[in-house]
């Protein structure tokens, strides 16, 4: 048989592509549940790093609010915030008080900002600043608000608050007038 | 020397894909930041490398000439998302730190290069020893990239979440310029021309 003449290329062809669809189709029926369980503990690590005391928490796919239970209690509502960055998009998980009035925290998820520059605002020392913060309040000192921009990377700090500011917006209603941003 | 032993070995210095080939440069010097990428890098690579050798070794009689390439691909790009799809589930840090460049060793022309070069000319015993030797190269080089990387661009060595050691008063102004994209350029640089300065590689 010559297995370049006629229609075999194209037989073997289909045939190696029916394989790799049964192998992938094996794999995917072993890693679905183990996928699908380590994206939602995921998920409730990162809500973990800012409410502590969480137990278990709701998503609302509509409005991207996750509601953060305790002993059935919400103790808190968090959204994700996107910055744009010197170097790519920031994002940030925004975490407030279940009043929804101030902060709990901030927590940058991923960032892509110069290594020893902007990367510092991922420090303690810079995001530490936004617990407690009234949400009418997060604005850098020079625009009047209580955030101080880390020394050589304004854009990167800016970009943070900037981020969280429109996420507040979008998310809690705009309580915050004009801005100058 | 065994024909297995020698195309094992070829694949370290003689042609090793990093250094001598300069193959699949491009997840070599994007995922060479720290040595958690480099050894999950591997584990991947060499795993993938293997079973599209072996494989295609023990069919390479049956292909047509025709759509060589295409069914190339299929197995590389088949064995690609099973360990894709293994690493989400079951490692899940190091599958988003790899990103996209673990979906990406399809196209790296090292895995294509073996199957198309070695494998398809060769049986399976010889086409595993190239296989594992080039897997072999391709990780000391990435290996080595890391951790000069690592160590010269943050100060300190860390290994899957553990402390090894920092160089006391270097860590708080490394050279992070190193941890940059144009860092792997003059780290891959450097180590190419001090290889080529010692005569551990030369043009084959």
């Amino acid at each position: 048989m010559n297995k370049n003449k006629g229609f075999w290329p194209v037989i073997f062809l289909t045939l190696v592509v029916i394989i790799a669809i049964v192998a992938l189709t094996l794999t995917n029926g072993i890693t679905k549940d183990k996928i699908i369980q380590a994206k939602k503990q995921a998920v409730a690590d990162m809500l973990a790093t800012l409410f502590p005391h969480m137990q278990s928490f709701d998503y609302d796919k509509d409005s991207g609010l996750y509601t953060i239970l305790a002993g059935g209690e919400p103790i808190g509502h968090a959204f994700m915030a996107k910055g744009r960055g010197y170097s790519g998009a920031i994002d940030i998980l925004v975490g407030v008080k279940p009043d929804n009035k101030s902060l709990q925290g901030i927590k940058i998820i991923t960032q892509q900002e110069t290594p020893g520059l902007g990367a510092k605002i991922i420090n303690p020392s810079f995001l530490d600043q936004f617990k407690g913060v009234g949400i009418n309040e997060v604005n850098l000192s020079r625009n009047g608000g209580k955030i101080d921009a880390i020394t050589g990377a304004t854009i990167s700090s800016s970009a943070v608050v900037e981020g969280v500011k429109k996420a507040i917006i979008r998310e809690l209603g705009s309580q915050q007038k004009g801005g100058n941003s | 020397m065994s024909s297995f032993e020698k195309n094992f070995r070829r694949g370290i210095v003689r042609s090793n894909p990093t250094f001598v080939l300069m193959l699949g440069l491009c997840p070599t010097l994007a995922v060479s930041t720290s040595l958690d990428n480099a050894i999950g890098m591997t584990a991947a690579f060499v795993f993938v490398l293997v079973a599209s050798n072996i494989l295609i070794s023990l069919i390479h009689g049956l292909v047509p000439n025709k759509v060589r390439i295409p069914v190339f691909i299929v197995i590389i790009a088949t064995l690609v998302s099973i360990v894709d799809l293994m690493m989400q589930g079951f490692v899940p840090a190091l599958s988003k730190s790899l990103g996209i460049y673990l979906p990406l060793i399809t196209v790296n022309c090292i895995v294509l290069g073996r199957a198309e070069a070695f494998a398809s000319k060769h049986g399976v015993l010889d086409s595993m020893a190239d296989a594992l030797g080039i897997g072999t190269g391709f990780g000391l080089a990435i290996l080595l990239l890391s951790f000069i990387r690592q160590l010269l661009g943050t100060g300190k060595l860390d290994l899957f979440g553990h402390h090894l050691f920092t160089i006391p008063g270097f860590s708080e102004n490394p050279v992070s310029v190193l941890m940059l994209p144009m860092g792997a350029f003059l780290v891959v640089g450097t180590l190419l021309a001090l290889f080529r300065w010692m005569g551990v590689t030369k043009n084959e």
